[in-house]
């Protein structure tokens, strides 16, 4: 008997392995950095790019071939592979991938000169530079010995004017916008009294007025400051040629970082591996969500995930007590549990129209109405946001912990409260100083099982707050710094969204390993963490043992 | 009959025993006194160690009883049956006592005194008797009745030394034979108490009360 | 003259207490003892319809160690634990007559349950120390009455400790977990954390029947010391141990007062069969 038993948990430890392995290996592979191959195709041959007679890539996948050729005689060849190749130079060619039949290759080889570069559109460039045009005319040939070096500076400080653009624009004028805004909000509120304008609402709109045209006036400036950055930019040109002999050139300012493929040590590469995920891990998306970072996403599914939790935990600890502890026990109680525990097996969408129809329009329209009134019709909680979803969710997994902890209160021992009541406390105090610390652990184990689900549903959010790109985050350091009616992103929704909206499907897949992988961590990092809390927790509570 | 009730039975075995010794210990005494026995005086001296065997084995079971922790009833029966013990190994030395004063009385001229012995005897020896019967039959009533008659024991003794010591005021030769009266008087003297001792344990054993000591009861 | 005694005389007698009225045998009625702290009269409990305890009527006296002993079942931890009205946590539970301490009814609408058992401590069979500090073990019970200034706290917990014999045991190690102490030390922490808000009364509810004899010996020896500030009722299954312990013993079957009386004397000479029986042990 024991075979059997032990060959389940086997089989289904293997599928975990296999199911995690699979999405560690996808996800990781991505940022690893692979080599550049070029390859010289047969004589007139169109299997290429542009029909030119060589082009080149990184090599994703090599399979078995699609379609087999079949000998003279009708009987199939031996298998023939092909490989896909990520060619880059979207720009240039118009897509991404390509497959390649391998009959069709003269010779591989690996040129050390190639470089990859990231840069703001069109995905990553692979090309043999040939040289920098700068601003003032000189050029630096490829074969130069400072070649090397002026790359690096250019990229850097590239990289450093468009940080500082940014702050001028999201951040400066931001804020310049937002003051604009609370004048054109007070201007309303002045009109939207009716009637004759007071002595001191002329005083006070003269007074708009000024500040108006103070702040316009600051904004020319800072306008002005930007577009010279952004000229500069443009300053300096790389000129290079791609590995099927296009040449193009492009500005400096839009590359954000480069590197030789062909010649990096294990080190080198290691160290790209760490700084490509990294970047992955915390910058902001590009192109559609099909480049750059998915910083926002993880912050939101953690920002969203936090705010549901502490949603959850009190009204599920406080239902639970009063079921286990002051209701008295009889068919009422019973059938407020059995509706709970059918609570837990309603299908996620049905919780997010409730969300919607309820949270959303009916009581986010009546606060629109109450506190916001003035910027109607542009709905402000009246729409999605971080709080509906966050609510929603909670909603939806208040079972789990009201289950989790009615046992937990239920296993501390009946000795234990008598002794509470024994010394003069009432029940309530007993509840508070000696029942809820001791069942701590098994309301942590609720809410882990909570944060699980949660932050895995992505049904329910579409509907009440999840978007593709959401501009800002829901923290941040404007006050009041949590912004309940923001919308925001969720790694589970980017990974429906890479996998099934995006344009370019093959440029997706890697960011849908990746971003699943990062879920996948997300959540066993919340669950690790609460496992560390109920752990200590146990030690600290744990009962006698005679 | 569970292991304790067991013991408790073996223990009130062995105080019949020690008292039916006893009793014939006094009566032989007696009987050689009065008939000159000397054989049976030895008797009387050797079979001692019966008794004297008989206290060590009460008080050995006794005490392995009270580790048990008995409470009630069972706890005075163990320390009644002590008691009881203890004052028959000291019947028994009483007549030894008795049995060694022969030597004295033997072919020495009768004295008029020597009737009371006799009666003394027989009362001495009804008292103990009915005192372990009270015991055995549960019957503190029984008891009760026994205490009084400890007094008139007592009278004979006093009456009987009297008259011996006026005999040897009167016949100086008699005085050895006189003694030897008086300390048989006195032996069954103590007899007599030793059974009245035993008929107020029975009391205390069967109604809880504690009598020793009260002297209206002695009448 | 007899043989010198070389036995021990056991009949040891002592001078007959003046609290305590004859020592003739005794009927049912109620042996008052002066004064009398806790009076139960007429007392009948229900568990819903089932009649538990029928017409009790007994005083326990102030500052003595009263036993109640008799077979399971029998209703002796019932009443123990209508005194502090404990019982209230059952449903359906409903009680006739009286139950008075220092004069006062303890069901009177008027006087809160809580009230009640801050001046009632209770120690139970299997001890049941809170899952905190040994410190916040004992001053559980102020802490839970509002007071909370430290200088008063460690001093109740000082005191208590002592008073429950563990002081020594534990000085050092007031802030380490309850249950790393042993069974025995448990039990006496249960205690010291019962008397920590100096209670009139104490109730132990069969307290040393889950530990070894070492640890029940102590405890007992404690009783005997506690017993000059504290009004002690003890519920035991130990004959020896209420003989040892109480100064009066009352024996309960089937829900109904037997006998109540000195100790002494329902363990020498009890005057209803039925004690004689269950004492020795012969059933129950």
């Amino acid at each position: 008997m024991v075979w059997i038993t032990s060959m389940g948990l086997a089989v289904g430890l293997t599928m975990i392995v296999f199911l995690l392995g699979m999405i560690v290996y996808n996800g990781l592979e991505v940022f690893w950095p692979k080599p550049v191959v070029r390859l010289e195709l047969k004589e007139g041959s169109t299997a290429g790019v542009n029909n030119a007679p060589a082009f080149g890539g990184e090599i994703v996948k090599t399979q078995a071939k699609a379609v087999q050729a079949l000998a003279a005689d009708g009987s199939p060849l031996p298998s023939q592979r092909e490989y896909q190749l990520f060619v880059g130079n979207k720009d240039v060619y118009g897509f991404g991938y390509k497959f390649i039949d391998n009959a069709k290759i003269v010779s591989e080889s690996r040129p050390p000169g190639v470089v990859v570069a990231e840069r703001l559109e069109y995905g990553n460039a692979i090309f043999i530079p040939k040289q920098f045009t700068l601003a003032d005319g000189s050029t630096v040939a490829a074969d130069d010995s400072g070649f090397q070096s002026t790359f690096e500076r250019l990229v850097k400080a590239g990289n450093e004017r468009r940080a500082e653009i940014r702050r001028i624009e999201r951040d400066q004028i931001g804020d310049l916008n937002r003051k604009f805004d609370s004048i054109r909000l007070a201007r309303r509120a002045i009109e939207a009294r009716g009637g004759e304008p007071t002595p001191a609402d002329r005083e006070k709109l003269a007074e708009f007025d000024a500040t108006t045209t103070a702040l316009q006036a600051e904004y020319e400036m800072l306008a002005a400051k930007a577009r010279e950055l952004r000229a500069l930019q443009d300053a300096n040109h790389i000129v290079y040629t791609t590995l099927d002999g296009a040449e193009r050139t492009l500005p400096t300012g839009d590359l954000i970082g480069f590197y030789h493929p062909n010649t990096l040590s294990l080190p080198q590469k290691a160290g790209l591996f760490t700084h490509r995920f990294w970047s992955f891990l915390s910058r902001e998306p590009r192109e559609a969500n099909t480049e750059g970072g998915i910083f926002p996403a993880i912050f939101g599914t953690f920002v969203m995930t936090l705010l549901m939790s502490m949603a959850v935990t009190p009204f599920g600890v406080l239902a639970a007590i009063y079921l286990r502890e002051y209701a008295k026990q009889g068919v009422f109680v019973r059938s407020v549990r059995i509706a709970v525990n059918n609570l837990a097996g309603v299908p996620s969408i049905v919780f997010g129209v409730f969300g919607l129809g309820f949270l959303v329009y009916f009581m986010g329209g009546t606060i629109d109405r109450l506190f916001y009134s003035l910027s109607l019709p542009t709905p402000t909680f009246g729409t999605g946001g971080v709080l509906w979803a966050s609510l929603t969710l909670a909603l939806m997994t208040v079972p789990v912990v009201i289950v989790a902890t009615e046992e937990a209160l239920s296993a501390v021992s009946r000795g234990t409260r008598e002794g509470s009541l024994a010394c003069g406390a009432s029940k309530w105090q007993t509840i508070q100083s000696i029942v809820l610390p001791a069942s701590l652990p098994g309301i942590l184990t609720g809410l882990i099982l909570a944060m699980a689900r949660g932050a895995g549903e992505v049904a329910p959010l579409m509907l009440v707050g999840v978007v593709k790109l959401a501009p800002t985050l829901p923290l941040d350091t404007i006050y009041p710094f949590v912004h309940f009616e923001r919308k925001f992103m969720h790694l589970g929704f980017h990974i429906y969204d890479l996998g099934f909206q995006s344009p370019d499907s093959e440029a997706a897949k890697p960011m849908v390993f990746a971003t699943t992988f990062l879920l996948i961590l997300l959540v066993v990092c919340l669950n690790l963490g609460a496992i560390l809390i109920r752990n200590y927790l146990r030690k600290k509570y744990r009962s006698s043992t005679f | 009959m569970t292991n304790f009730e067991e013991e408790i039975r073996a223990l009130k075995d062995e105080i019949l025993a020690m008292a039916s010794h006893a009793e014939t210990a006094v009566s032989r005494a007696l009987r050689a006194v009065v008939e000159r026995d000397i054989d049976l005086a030895r008797t009387v001296r050797e079979d001692d160690t019966v008794l004297d065997q008989l206290e060590i084995k009460i008080d050995d079971t006794a005490i392995h009883l009270l580790a048990m922790a008995p409470v009630a009833f069972d706890l005075r029966l163990i320390t009644v049956a002590m008691k009881i013990s203890q004052n028959l190994e000291r019947v028994g030395d009483e007549a030894c006592n008795m049995a060694k004063r022969i030597t004295d009385l033997a072919g020495e001229p009768e004295v008029a005194a020597d009737t009371a012995i006799p009666q003394m005897a027989k009362l001495a020896i009804n008292m103990l008797h009915e005192s372990i019967s009270a015991f055995v039959g549960r019957d503190p009533a029984l008891a009760r009745r026994i205490i009084p008659s400890d007094k008139e024991v007592d009278a004979i003794n006093r009456e009987l030394h009297r008259a011996l010591s006026s005999f040897i005021a009167e016949d100086p030769g008699k005085i050895t034979r006189c003694l030897a009266l008086m300390a048989i008087s006195k032996s069954l003297e103590r007899v007599a108490d030793h059974a009245t001792n035993i008929a107020e344990e029975v009391v205390y054993l069967y109604e809880g009360q504690d009598i020793r000591h009260v002297k209206n009861l002695k009448g | 003259m007899p043989a010198a005694n070389t036995m021990p005389d056991l009949r040891a007698i002592r001078p007959p207490e003046q609290s305590t009225p004859s020592s003739g045998p005794a009927d049912a009625a109620p042996t008052s003892f002066d004064p009398a702290y806790i009076k139960i009269r007429d007392f009948n409990f229900f568990y819903g319809t089932n009649k538990v305890l029928h017409d009790l009527t007994l005083d326990i006296a102030e500052r003595h160690v009263t036993a109640f002993i008799g077979p399971s079942g029998c209703g002796k931890s019932t009443l123990l634990r209508n005194l502090n009205r404990m019982n209230d946590l059952v449903d359906g539970i409903r009680h006739l007559g009286d139950i008075l301490v220092n004069g006062h009814s303890i069901y009177d609408p008027l006087l809160e349950v809580i009230a009640l058992r801050k001046r009632i401590g209770m120690v139970f069979q299997k001890s049941n120390p809170f899952p905190k500090s040994v410190y916040e073990n004992v001053v559980y019970s102020l802490r839970v009455a509002g007071r909370s200034r430290k200088s008063e706290l460690d001093e109740v917990v000082e005191r208590s400790l002592r008073g429950a014999a563990l002081w020594d045991e534990v000085k050092d190690r007031l802030s380490d977990s309850a249950f790393s102490l042993s069974g025995g030390q448990m039990q006496r922490l249960c205690i010291a954390r019962a008397i920590a808000n100096r209670p009139e009364i104490l109730l132990m509810d069969e307290p040393c029947s889950a530990l070894d004899p070492l640890a029940t010996a102590k405890i007992e020896e404690l009783i005997h010391d506690l017993k000059r500030e504290f009004t002690i009722v003890i519920v035991t299954h130990n004959m020896q141990q209420a003989a040892r312990v109480s100064d009066h013993t009352a024996f309960f079957y089937l829900g109904k007062l037997i006998e109540y009386a000195d100790t002494k004397l329902i363990f020498t000479n009890p005057s209803n069969p039925q004690t004689e029986a269950y004492v020795s042990g012969r059933f129950g």
